[in-house]
Protein backbone atom coordinates (compact mmCIF):
# COMPACT_ATOMS: atom_id res chain seq x y z
CA UNK A 1 0.00 0.00 0.00
CA UNK A 2 1.25 3.47 -0.89
CA UNK A 3 -0.50 5.85 1.52
CA UNK A 4 1.17 9.52 1.63
CA UNK A 5 2.89 8.35 4.52
CA UNK A 6 4.99 6.37 2.43
CA UNK A 7 5.85 8.64 0.16
CA UNK A 8 6.74 11.55 2.49
CA UNK A 9 8.76 8.79 3.95
CA UNK A 10 10.85 8.44 0.53
CA UNK A 11 11.40 11.78 0.39
CA UNK A 12 12.50 12.39 3.51
CA UNK A 13 15.23 9.30 2.68
CA UNK A 14 16.00 10.88 -0.51
CA UNK A 15 16.38 14.31 1.08
CA UNK A 16 18.89 12.60 3.64
CA UNK A 17 20.88 10.61 1.62
CA UNK A 18 21.06 13.92 -0.63
CA UNK A 19 22.57 15.78 2.42
CA UNK A 20 24.79 13.19 3.36
CA UNK A 21 26.23 12.52 0.33
CA UNK A 22 26.91 16.67 0.23
CA UNK A 23 28.80 16.31 3.52
CA UNK A 24 30.53 12.99 2.38
CA UNK A 25 32.05 15.29 -0.79
CA UNK A 26 32.87 18.23 1.19
CA UNK A 27 35.13 16.14 3.57
CA UNK A 28 38.31 18.41 4.19
CA UNK A 29 41.71 17.77 2.71
CA UNK A 30 42.97 16.69 6.01
CA UNK A 31 40.22 14.66 6.69
CA UNK A 32 41.20 12.64 3.48
CA UNK A 33 44.24 12.64 3.85
CA UNK A 34 44.25 11.23 7.60
CA UNK A 35 41.65 8.82 6.34
CA UNK A 36 44.47 7.55 3.69
CA UNK A 37 47.05 7.08 5.99
CA UNK A 38 44.56 4.82 8.76
CA UNK A 39 43.74 2.61 5.31
CA UNK A 40 47.44 2.64 4.48
CA UNK A 41 47.98 1.61 7.95
CA UNK A 42 45.59 -1.00 8.64
CA UNK A 43 47.07 -2.40 5.63
CA UNK A 44 50.82 -2.41 6.55
CA UNK A 45 49.19 -3.44 10.31
CA UNK A 46 48.01 -6.62 8.37
CA UNK A 47 51.10 -7.37 6.63
CA UNK A 48 52.59 -7.15 8.87
CA UNK A 49 51.52 -9.85 10.82
CA UNK A 50 50.91 -11.94 7.63
CA UNK A 51 55.34 -12.07 7.39
CA UNK A 52 55.10 -12.80 11.22
CA UNK A 53 55.90 -9.30 12.48
CA UNK A 54 53.69 -9.12 15.02
CA UNK A 55 54.03 -5.80 17.37
CA UNK A 56 53.78 -6.50 20.63
CA UNK A 57 50.88 -5.22 22.75
CA UNK A 58 51.57 -5.83 26.51
CA UNK A 59 50.29 -3.77 29.12
CA UNK A 60 52.15 -2.43 32.10
CA UNK A 61 51.39 -5.22 35.23
CA UNK A 62 50.29 -2.16 37.41
CA UNK A 63 47.97 -0.75 34.67
CA UNK A 64 45.75 -4.24 35.14
CA UNK A 65 46.35 -4.06 38.27
CA UNK A 66 44.54 -0.89 38.70
CA UNK A 67 42.16 -1.46 36.78
CA UNK A 68 41.09 -4.81 38.67
CA UNK A 69 40.75 -2.85 41.61
CA UNK A 70 38.85 0.11 40.18
CA UNK A 71 36.54 -2.65 38.46
CA UNK A 72 35.84 -4.69 41.68
CA UNK A 73 35.05 -1.92 44.10
CA UNK A 74 33.27 -0.11 41.48
CA UNK A 75 31.33 -2.70 40.31
CA UNK A 76 30.11 -4.12 43.38
CA UNK A 77 26.25 -4.19 43.77
CA UNK A 78 26.37 -1.82 40.63
CA UNK A 79 23.43 -2.03 38.78
CA UNK A 80 23.26 -2.68 34.62
CA UNK A 81 23.79 0.60 33.05
CA UNK A 82 21.50 1.56 30.08
CA UNK A 83 22.74 3.02 27.24
CA UNK A 84 21.70 6.70 26.46
CA UNK A 85 19.24 5.10 23.40
CA UNK A 86 17.88 2.86 26.08
CA UNK A 87 20.11 0.27 25.69
CA UNK A 88 21.63 -2.23 28.41
CA UNK A 89 25.24 -3.56 28.28
CA UNK A 90 25.88 -7.14 27.38
CA UNK A 91 29.90 -7.07 27.73
CA UNK A 92 31.29 -7.19 31.48
CA UNK A 93 32.25 -3.87 32.37
CA UNK A 94 35.36 -5.51 34.07
CA UNK A 95 36.08 -6.62 30.37
CA UNK A 96 35.81 -3.26 29.09
CA UNK A 97 38.15 -2.04 31.93
CA UNK A 98 40.85 -4.41 31.36
CA UNK A 99 40.73 -4.52 27.83
CA UNK A 100 44.02 -3.94 25.93
CA UNK A 101 42.35 -0.58 23.72
CA UNK A 102 41.79 1.17 27.35
CA UNK A 103 44.94 2.31 28.53
CA UNK A 104 43.84 5.74 27.39
CA UNK A 105 41.29 5.89 30.48
CA UNK A 106 43.80 4.23 32.89
CA UNK A 107 46.23 7.04 31.94
CA UNK A 108 43.56 9.95 32.53
CA UNK A 109 43.12 8.48 35.40
CA UNK A 110 46.35 8.69 36.28
CA UNK A 111 46.66 12.14 34.89
CA UNK A 112 44.14 13.15 37.11
CA UNK A 113 45.59 11.98 40.36
CA UNK A 114 49.01 13.55 39.50
CA UNK A 115 46.91 16.51 38.95
CA UNK A 116 45.33 16.59 42.14
CA UNK A 117 48.72 15.90 43.92
CA UNK A 118 50.46 18.97 41.82
CA UNK A 119 47.62 21.36 42.70
CA UNK A 120 47.86 20.06 46.48
CA UNK A 121 51.62 20.84 46.17
CA UNK A 122 51.26 24.33 44.66
CA UNK A 123 48.56 25.58 47.15
CA UNK A 124 51.07 24.11 50.23
CA UNK A 125 54.00 26.11 48.95
CA UNK A 126 51.50 29.37 48.73
CA UNK A 127 52.72 31.60 51.15
CA UNK B 1 53.41 -24.32 7.42
CA UNK B 2 50.60 -24.30 5.38
CA UNK B 3 50.49 -22.52 2.66
CA UNK B 4 46.55 -20.93 3.55
CA UNK B 5 48.21 -19.21 6.38
CA UNK B 6 48.89 -15.96 5.50
CA UNK B 7 46.46 -13.06 6.04
CA UNK B 8 46.03 -12.11 1.99
CA UNK B 9 45.82 -15.62 1.44
CA UNK B 10 42.21 -16.41 -0.48
CA UNK B 11 42.50 -19.74 -0.49
CA UNK B 12 45.06 -22.75 0.30
CA UNK B 13 46.74 -22.84 -3.39
CA UNK B 14 49.96 -21.91 -2.89
CA UNK B 15 50.29 -18.58 -1.90
CA UNK B 16 53.03 -16.19 -4.66
CA UNK B 17 54.03 -12.88 -4.21
CA UNK B 18 52.11 -11.48 -6.64
CA UNK B 19 48.42 -12.91 -5.63
CA UNK B 20 49.29 -11.72 -2.01
CA UNK B 21 50.19 -8.14 -3.74
CA UNK B 22 46.74 -8.21 -6.11
CA UNK B 23 44.78 -9.12 -2.85
CA UNK B 24 46.48 -6.18 -0.96
CA UNK B 25 45.80 -3.97 -3.66
CA UNK B 26 41.83 -5.28 -4.15
CA UNK B 27 41.60 -4.59 -0.40
CA UNK B 28 42.92 -0.80 -0.98
CA UNK B 29 40.63 -0.37 -3.21
CA UNK B 30 37.91 -1.72 -1.48
CA UNK B 31 39.06 0.36 1.70
CA UNK B 32 39.21 3.51 -0.57
CA UNK B 33 35.97 3.41 -1.60
CA UNK B 34 33.92 2.85 1.38
CA UNK B 35 35.89 4.50 3.94
CA UNK B 36 34.49 8.14 3.53
CA UNK B 37 31.27 6.99 3.78
CA UNK B 38 32.18 5.19 6.74
CA UNK B 39 33.62 7.68 8.43
CA UNK B 40 30.74 9.91 8.02
CA UNK B 41 28.29 7.15 9.53
CA UNK B 42 31.19 6.60 12.41
CA UNK B 43 31.01 10.09 13.11
CA UNK B 44 27.26 10.51 13.13
CA UNK B 45 27.08 7.44 15.79
CA UNK B 46 29.56 8.53 18.36
CA UNK B 47 29.64 12.40 17.58
CA UNK B 48 33.23 12.84 17.41
CA UNK B 49 35.78 12.87 14.43
CA UNK B 50 39.07 11.34 16.00
CA UNK B 51 37.09 8.53 17.41
CA UNK B 52 35.15 7.86 14.12
CA UNK B 53 38.87 7.45 12.29
CA UNK B 54 39.76 5.12 14.87
CA UNK B 55 36.80 2.93 14.50
CA UNK B 56 37.20 3.00 10.75
CA UNK B 57 40.47 1.78 10.70
CA UNK B 58 40.12 -1.46 13.45
CA UNK B 59 37.09 -2.22 10.99
CA UNK B 60 39.68 -2.22 7.95
CA UNK B 61 42.28 -4.39 10.30
CA UNK B 62 39.57 -6.48 11.43
CA UNK B 63 37.91 -7.27 7.90
CA UNK B 64 41.40 -7.54 6.29
CA UNK B 65 42.86 -10.05 9.09
CA UNK B 66 39.48 -12.55 9.28
CA UNK B 67 37.02 -11.96 6.49
CA UNK B 68 39.65 -10.96 3.45
CA UNK B 69 38.85 -15.02 2.17
CA UNK B 70 34.96 -14.20 1.79
CA UNK B 71 33.97 -13.44 -1.58
CA UNK B 72 34.72 -9.68 -2.45
CA UNK B 73 30.81 -9.13 -2.83
CA UNK B 74 30.64 -9.73 1.00
CA UNK B 75 33.00 -7.52 2.04
CA UNK B 76 30.71 -4.48 2.57
CA UNK B 77 28.11 -6.09 4.61
CA UNK B 78 31.00 -7.75 6.39
CA UNK B 79 32.86 -4.00 6.91
CA UNK B 80 29.63 -2.58 7.78
CA UNK B 81 29.20 -5.00 10.94
CA UNK B 82 32.52 -4.55 12.23
CA UNK B 83 32.12 -1.29 12.43
CA UNK B 84 28.67 -1.26 13.70
CA UNK B 85 30.54 -3.50 16.54
CA UNK B 86 32.77 -1.84 17.26
CA UNK B 87 30.62 1.55 17.75
CA UNK B 88 28.40 -0.22 20.14
CA UNK B 89 31.62 -1.40 22.24
CA UNK B 90 32.61 2.43 22.09
CA UNK B 91 29.15 3.24 23.44
CA UNK B 92 29.42 0.76 26.30
CA UNK B 93 33.11 1.74 27.12
CA UNK B 94 31.83 5.41 27.11
CA UNK B 95 29.44 4.32 29.45
CA UNK B 96 31.70 2.54 31.91
CA UNK B 97 34.08 5.29 31.74
CA UNK B 98 31.56 7.75 32.89
CA UNK B 99 30.97 5.56 35.98
CA UNK B 100 34.64 5.56 36.59
CA UNK B 101 34.80 9.28 36.58
CA UNK B 102 31.96 9.37 38.42
CA UNK B 103 33.66 7.14 41.21
CA UNK B 104 36.27 9.68 41.24
CA UNK B 105 33.85 12.62 41.88
CA UNK B 106 35.14 13.78 38.17
CA UNK B 107 31.80 14.94 35.85
CA UNK B 108 31.79 12.98 32.65
CA UNK B 109 33.10 15.74 29.99
CA UNK B 110 31.06 13.55 26.83
CA UNK B 111 27.97 14.73 27.60
CA UNK B 112 26.48 15.32 24.35
CA UNK B 113 25.19 18.76 23.06
CA UNK B 114 24.69 19.23 19.42
CA UNK B 115 25.37 22.76 19.34
CA UNK B 116 28.74 22.50 20.93
CA UNK B 117 29.62 18.98 18.62
CA UNK B 118 28.09 20.45 15.26
CA UNK B 119 30.68 21.02 12.64
CA UNK B 120 31.54 24.56 12.22
CA UNK B 121 30.87 25.32 8.78
CA UNK B 122 30.47 28.85 8.71
CA UNK B 123 33.72 29.67 8.25
CA UNK B 124 35.04 27.48 5.04
CA UNK B 125 31.89 26.98 3.66
CA UNK B 126 30.34 28.79 0.34
CA UNK B 127 26.98 30.53 1.53
CA UNK B 128 25.03 28.84 -0.93
CA UNK B 129 26.10 25.49 1.37
CA UNK B 130 24.55 27.20 4.29
CA UNK B 131 21.65 25.84 4.17
CA UNK B 132 22.80 22.36 3.55
CA UNK B 133 25.22 22.48 6.50
CA UNK B 134 22.44 23.27 8.40
CA UNK B 135 19.84 20.63 7.67
CA UNK B 136 22.86 18.20 7.65
CA UNK B 137 23.23 18.99 10.93
CA UNK B 138 19.38 18.91 12.18
CA UNK B 139 19.80 15.34 10.57
CA UNK B 140 22.85 14.48 12.42
CA UNK B 141 21.34 15.32 15.78
CA UNK B 142 18.01 13.65 15.30
CA UNK B 143 19.67 10.18 13.63
CA UNK B 144 22.32 10.61 16.81
CA UNK B 145 19.25 10.32 18.65
CA UNK B 146 17.55 7.40 17.27
CA UNK B 147 17.42 4.23 19.04
CA UNK B 148 20.67 2.17 17.96
CA UNK B 149 19.33 -0.37 16.00
CA UNK B 150 16.94 2.35 14.15
CA UNK B 151 19.91 4.21 13.72
CA UNK B 152 22.05 1.72 12.10
CA UNK B 153 19.00 0.57 9.97
CA UNK B 154 18.33 4.00 8.63
CA UNK B 155 22.22 4.83 7.91
CA UNK B 156 23.23 1.60 6.53
CA UNK B 157 20.08 1.91 4.30
CA UNK B 158 19.76 5.52 3.42
CA UNK B 159 23.13 6.79 3.72
CA UNK B 160 25.57 3.30 2.43
CA UNK B 161 22.61 2.19 0.08
CA UNK B 162 23.05 -1.41 1.70
CA UNK B 163 19.70 -3.58 0.25
CA UNK B 164 17.56 -4.90 2.96
CA UNK B 165 19.46 -8.34 2.41
CA UNK B 166 23.21 -6.39 2.89
CA UNK B 167 21.70 -4.45 6.02
CA UNK B 168 20.40 -7.47 7.85
CA UNK B 169 24.20 -9.07 7.61
CA UNK B 170 25.26 -5.82 8.19
CA UNK B 171 23.44 -5.43 11.90
CA UNK B 172 23.19 -9.73 12.86
CA UNK B 173 19.70 -9.39 12.67
CA UNK B 174 16.36 -10.63 10.19
CA UNK B 175 15.70 -8.80 6.90
CA UNK B 176 12.02 -7.98 8.29
CA UNK B 177 13.63 -6.83 11.87
CA UNK B 178 15.51 -4.48 9.05
CA UNK B 179 12.24 -3.70 7.39
CA UNK B 180 10.87 -2.89 10.97
CA UNK B 181 13.77 -0.77 12.41
CA UNK B 182 14.16 1.21 9.39
CA UNK B 183 10.26 1.87 9.03
CA UNK B 184 9.98 3.36 12.57
CA UNK B 185 13.46 5.12 12.30
CA UNK B 186 11.82 7.29 8.84
CA UNK B 187 8.24 7.95 10.95
CA UNK B 188 10.13 9.21 14.05
CA UNK B 189 13.05 11.30 11.89
CA UNK B 190 9.46 12.44 9.86
CA UNK B 191 7.96 13.67 13.04
CA UNK B 192 11.29 15.37 14.04
CA UNK B 193 12.09 16.84 11.21
CA UNK B 194 9.29 17.28 9.05
CA UNK B 195 8.35 20.38 9.80
CA UNK B 196 11.54 21.88 9.04
CA UNK B 197 12.26 20.01 5.72
CA UNK B 198 8.86 20.98 4.04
Amino acid sequence: MNGPNTHDDERLAEQAKALFDDSVERLDAATLSQLNQRRQAALAEVSNESSGVRWGRWMPATGVAAAAVIAVVMLQGSPVTPLPNGETTTASDFEILIGDDNLDMIEELEFYSWLELAAADSSDNVG
Amino acid sequence: MSACAGVFAVSCEPVTEASTLQTERQLNRFFAEVERRALRIAEIAVRDRDEALDLVQNAMIKLARNYVSRPSDEWTPLFYRILQNGIRDWHRRQSVRNRVMVWFGRTPDNEYDPIAAAPDHNERTPDEHLENAQAMESLESAVGRLPTRQREAFMLRTFEGLDVAGTATAMGISEGSVKTHYSRAVHSLRETLGEHWE
